[in-house]
């Protein structure tokens, strides 16, 4: 997945573990740009009596670079905290929810948002914002898009959140992808499959029908660039921001057995998850490291490059897929690191490799999500982004609709090479390869305006 | 041995030093949001390493590392050890 459960010690931490990132500029607001933080993955609609939340005892952070050293000018911290109406009931809820202060709702989340700026100096822009609740079901909740409405903020300070669940838009088909790396529409071209498939398959969003817990904020573009501007051009250094999310907890919790009232948090915050570039944690750090890489800060991640410059997915391919991937075969016994990838994945794109398109963010290696601000969204999404010509999207930022597991493995299987080594010639499947999903595999309809990420699925339509 | 007996003992001639733990962060923790480290607060010492006195001063947002031999040795003691 994109970065569900990605790292052995964050899987068993839901709570703090970021999923899924998205930085782009806003189509119903092009002078903005949305970051959306996704965490608590996977939950299935029907989850009563205790209904997923976000963890009052997490510390959970947007971070955004804006001049290319990989540590953060703007972030913007988000803290939570629950109260119950009723110390009388079990229920998540004692009668309809038909607005956010309705008493009928019997445990509610609120969160403050605080900015840092690079100086360290934090302000706190919004106390007790309210999230909506969770989607238990229409006989609970009759009208959920109006209380999640509702819950959209726009700050004094300029900025719009919104903090809550919503309806997991990634899309991928895990149960194929780490059945040793098969991808159904090639299952019969795979090592094992083809013993066992004389047909292509048809893909399976895994993702699809779960929800999430998002973190949504609309920026104005000119309080995320480092000079400020309204406008800038797309060649403009200054037009490119770095994204990434963490979660952090408490290094020390002291349990007293007496409820979580009396429980102790005390120390520093210990960074317990990252995102950046979707993937990057999942498939191109060893497992080995995936927990350090979570600890870690975006400038420490030069001791990650060498997993990017030779990646074991670029390694496995050719195995995988005997006689598909010949090229990649060959360019991987030369033993070169991949430029291509270094670059898209630590550094951005220069100037100069594609037609009116940079992302670069200067020398220092960090996985971050690169965004070229001056870059208008497009009419026409392409699923494929910018190896589909459309530069709005990924591995310029990302978008909710982009298809990331495949145009990862496209980049991987080195459809991307030829941009810094002409002589390189991608095998034809490296063009083809995808996972077989878009967009439209995933249930829940995207919102045309802030927070984007479609309604949650409640627990009565979908009761399993 | 009560948290002020602790901090009573912790004063006197012992190096501390600010943590400087990779993932450690606390960038924007000094608001009022966060935690205080007043006197009715909890405080919580971790002891690292007995025999160099290492120990791990966890107060409000912070840790600070101080070595104490004396004071280690009353710790392992109080834990029965």
């Amino acid at each position: 997945m994109s970065s569900h459960r990605e790292a052995p010690e964050i899987s068993k931490d839901p709570v703090a573990d970021s999923s899924d990132l998205y930085a782009f500029v806003s189509p119903d607001d092009p002078d903005t740009v949305t970051i959306i933080a996704n965490y608590v993955p996977l939950q299935l609609p029907a989850s009563g009596p205790n209904f997923f939340e976000f963890g009052d005892d997490v510390l959970y952070e947007i971070h955004i670079d804006a001049n290319g050293d990989a540590r953060p000018d703007i972030t913007y911290q988000f803290r939570f905290s629950t109260e119950l109406r009723n110390n009388k009931t079990f229920l998540y809820n004692t009668g309809q929810i038909e607005s956010l202060d309705s008493e009928n709702w019997n445990r509610r989340q609120f969160y403050s948002v605080t900015k840092v700026d690079s100086h360290g100096k934090s302000t706190v822009l919004a106390k007790k914002l309210q999230c909506p609740p969770c989607n238990v079901g229409k006989i609970s909740i009759p009208d959920y898009e109006k209380l999640a409405e509702d819950a959209v903020v726009k700050l004094k300070s300029g900025e719009k959140v919104f903090a809550g669940q919503r309806a997991d838009a990634f899309f991928v088909d895990l149960g194929s992808i780490f059945d040793l790396g098969t991808l159904r529409p090639f299952q019969d071209k795979h090592l094992v499959g083809q013993a066992l498939f004389n047909y292509a398959g048809k893909a399976v969003n895994a993702t699809d029908e779960t929800n999430v817990h998002s973190i949504a904020i609309q920026i104005p573009l000119s309080m995320v660039r480092r000079d400020g501007k309204k406008r800038v051009k797309a060649e403009d250094s200054g037009a490119v921001i770095g994204v990434w999310t963490s979660a952090s907890r408490r290094q020390v919790q002291v349990r007293n057995g007496e409820g979580t009232a009396d429980d102790v948090y005390v120390g520093p915050q210990v960074q317990v998850s990252r995102l950046g570039n979707p993937l990057f944690n999942e498939v191109i750090v060893p497992m080995a490291e995936k927990d350090k890489f979570n600890a870690l800060a975006p400038s420490e991640d030069k001791k990650f490059a060498e997993f990017v410059a030779t990646p074991e997915l670029g390694a496995l391919l050719p195995v995988l897929y005997p006689g598909l991937f010949d090229n990649l075969a060959a360019q991987n016994k030369k033993k070169e690191d991949r430029a291509d990838l270094l670059a898209i994945l630590l550094t951005g794109i220069p100037s100069g490799l594609i037609d009116g398109f940079q992302n670069n963010t200067g020398k220092v290696q960090a996985d971050m999500l690169r965004l070229n601000t001056a870059i208008a969204p497009s009419k026409t999404e392409k699923k494929f982004g910018l190896l589909d010509g459309d530069l709005a999207g990924f591995p310029n930022g990302r978008r909710i609709a982009d298809d990331v597991v495949s145009i990862s493995i496209r980049a991987i299987a080195g459809v991307t090479l030829p941009l810094v080594d002409k002589d390189f010639e991608p095998d034809a499947a490296a063009a083809l390869v995808e996972q077989g999903l878009s967009i439209k595999d995933a249930s829940a309809k995207l919102l045309k305006k802030f927070p984007f990420l479609g309604t949650p699925f409640d627990g009565f339509s979908v009761p399993s | 041995m009560d948290r002020r007996t602790i901090l009573a003992l912790s004063v006197g001639g012992v190096a501390v030093a600010g943590a400087s733990v990779a993932g450690i962060s606390l960038a924007g923790e000094s608001d009022a949001e966060t935690l205080s480290s007043k006197d009715d607060s909890p405080l919580v010492i971790s002891v690292r390493d007995a025999k160099k006195g290492t120990l791990d001063v966890f107060s409000g947002n912070s840790k600070k590392t101080v070595t104490d031999k004396k004071l280690a040795a009353q710790l392992l003691k109080a834990a029965g050890r």
